[in-house]
C-alpha cells in the first residue's frame, strides 16, 4: 500500500506508486520567483508572417505598456502627461462652469411672470 | 506599480462618473429649457460634456486593460456578464416597441378600420428596399465572424479588412434606411401605424449606429495592436451587439414589414 498527503483532509490517503515517490503535499511550497510570463501573439512571428507584420503601422503597445506601468502615483486619467491634463481640465471646467449655469437657468425658470 | 496577491481590478478614483452625471442634469435642463426658452445653449453644453465624458472614461478603460493589465481572466468574466445583462436589457427595451406594434395590429379598434394596415396607409414593399437590407445585415454578421476567426488565428490583415467590410456594410444599411425613411408615403404623426413604424425602426436605426461606432473603435484598436488572438474581449462584445442588431432587424423585417403590410 502506498500512501500520498491528501491537500483536501489534510490527512494521509491511499494513492498510486508514482504518485507516493513525489509527494506534491510535501514540497516546500510555492516557488519564490514568479512563473515565466506568456504572451499572447498579437500577430504571426516575424519568420512566419513577413511583411504583414509591418502592415498598417509599427506596433506600439509594448511601449505604451511600459509608459502606463510605471508606478509613479498618477491615476489613469492624467499618466499621459499634457494632453491628459488639458482634456481633464476642459471637462472639469465645463462640468462645474455648466452647473452653476444650470442651477442659474432653473431658478430663473421657476420664478413666475406675473402680468 | 503596487504589488497585489490577488487578480481583480483595484479602479483608480476616476472624476468621470461626476462628469457624466452632470452632463445628464445639463442635457435634461437644457431640454426643458429649450422647450420653454427656445435657447439650446444648455443642451449643447451637456452633450459636448458628455461626449468628452465617454471618450475619456472609454479610453482609460483601454489604458487599464491593454497597457496596464487589469482585465485579467476573473476580470474579464465580470466584463462578460456586465455585456450579457446590457444587452439582456437592450432586448427588453425592444420588446415594448413590439409588445405597442401586436396590441395594436392584432385587434385592430374601429377607428383604425377595423384592419391592419390601418384604412389609407400604404406601406413599404418588404420584397423591396426592406429585403435588400436584411440581405445587408446578415452578410455584415458573416463579415464579422470573418474578422473574429482572423483575429483568433492572428490574420493581421484580414482581420482590419473584414472588420472594415463590416463597418461599411453597417453604413451602407444606414444609408439605404435613411432613403427609406426619405421615401416613405406615410408619417409618424400618421396615426399607430406610424407611430409604431418609426419609433421600432428608428431605435433600431439608432443601434446600428451605435453598433458601427462601436465596430469602427475595434477597427482602430485593431490597427493599433490592441487586440491580441487570445485577449480580445472589447471585439467579442462589439460582435456580440452586432449580432443582437442583426436579430432585432429581423423581428422587425417579419414582424412590422412582412406580416404587418
Amino acid at each position: 500500500m502506498y500512501y500520498k498527503f491528501s491537500g483536501i483532509t489534510q490527512k494521509l490517503t491511499g494513492s498510486a506508486p508514482t504518485a507516493a515517490y513525489s509527494p506534491q503535499g510535501l514540497r516546500p511550497g510555492v516557488p519564490a520567483e514568479a512563473p515565466a510570463m506568456i504572451f499572447a501573439t498579437p500577430t504571426k512571428v516575424v519568420s512566419e508572417a513577413g511583411a504583414a507584420v509591418e502592415y498598417m503601422g509599427a506596433n506600439k503597445v509594448p511601449d505604451l505598456q511600459r509608459i502606463f506601468q510605471t508606478s509613479d502615483g498618477i491615476p489613469i486619467h492624467l499618466k499621459r502627461g499634457v494632453p491628459d491634463r488639458l482634456l481633464y481640465r476642459t471637462t472639469m471646467a465645463l462640468t462645474v462652469g455648466g452647473a452653476l449655469y444650470c442651477l442659474v437657468a432653473l431658478y430663473i425658470a421657476a420664478q413666475p411672470t406675473n402680468k | 506599480m503596487a504589488h497585489q496577491a490577488h487578480a481583480y481590478h483595484m479602479v483608480d478614483p476616476s472624476p468621470w462618473p461626476l462628469t457624466g452625471a452632470v452632463a445628464a442634469l445639463l442635457m435634461t435642463s437644457g431640454l426643458a429649457i429649450w422647450f420653454h426658452y427656445n435657447s439650446i445653449v444648455l443642451m449643447t453644453l451637456g452633450t459636448v460634456l458628455l461626449l468628452l465624458t465617454m471618450y475619456q472614461w472609454w479610453r482609460d478603460i483601454v489604458r487599464e486593460g491593454t497597457f496596464q493589465g487589469h482585465h485579467t481572466p476573473p476580470v474579464q468574466k465580470g466584463l462578460r456578464y456586465g455585456m450579457i445583462l446590457f444587452i439582456t436589457s437592450e432586448v427588453f427595451f425592444f420588446l415594448g416597441f413590439f409588445w405597442a406594434f401586436y396590441h395594436s395590429s392584432l385587434a385592430p379598434t374601429p377607428e383604425l378600420g377595423g384592419c391592419w394596415p390601418p384604412t389609407g396607409i400604404t406601406t413599404l414593399d418588404p420584397f423591396e428596399v426592406p429585403l435588400l437590407n436584411t440581405a445587408v445585415l446578415l452578410a455584415s454578421g458573416v463579415t464579422v465572424t470573418w474578422a473574429h476567426h482572423s483575429i483568433m488565428e492572428g490574420e493581421r490583415k484580414q482581420a482590419i479588412q473584414s472588420l472594415t467590410l463590416t463597418i461599411l456594410l453597417g453604413f451602407y444599411f444606414t444609408f439605404l434606411q435613411g432613403m427609406e425613411y426619405y421615401e416613405a408615403p406615410f408619417t409618424i404623426a400618421d396615426g399607430v401605424y406610424g407611430s409604431t413604424f418609426f419609433v421600432a425602426t428608428g431605435f433600431h436605426g439608432l443601434h446600428v449606429i451605435i453598433g458601427s461606432t462601436f465596430l469602427a473603435v475595434c477597427l482602430l484598436r485593431q490597427i493599433q495592436y490592441h487586440f491580441t488572438s487570445e485577449h480580445h474581449f472589447g471585439f467579442e462584445a462589439a460582435a456580440w451587439y452586432w449580432h443582437f442588431v442583426d436579430v432585432v432587424w429581423l423581428f422587425l423585417y417579419i414582424s412590422i414589414y412582412w406580416w404587418g403590410s
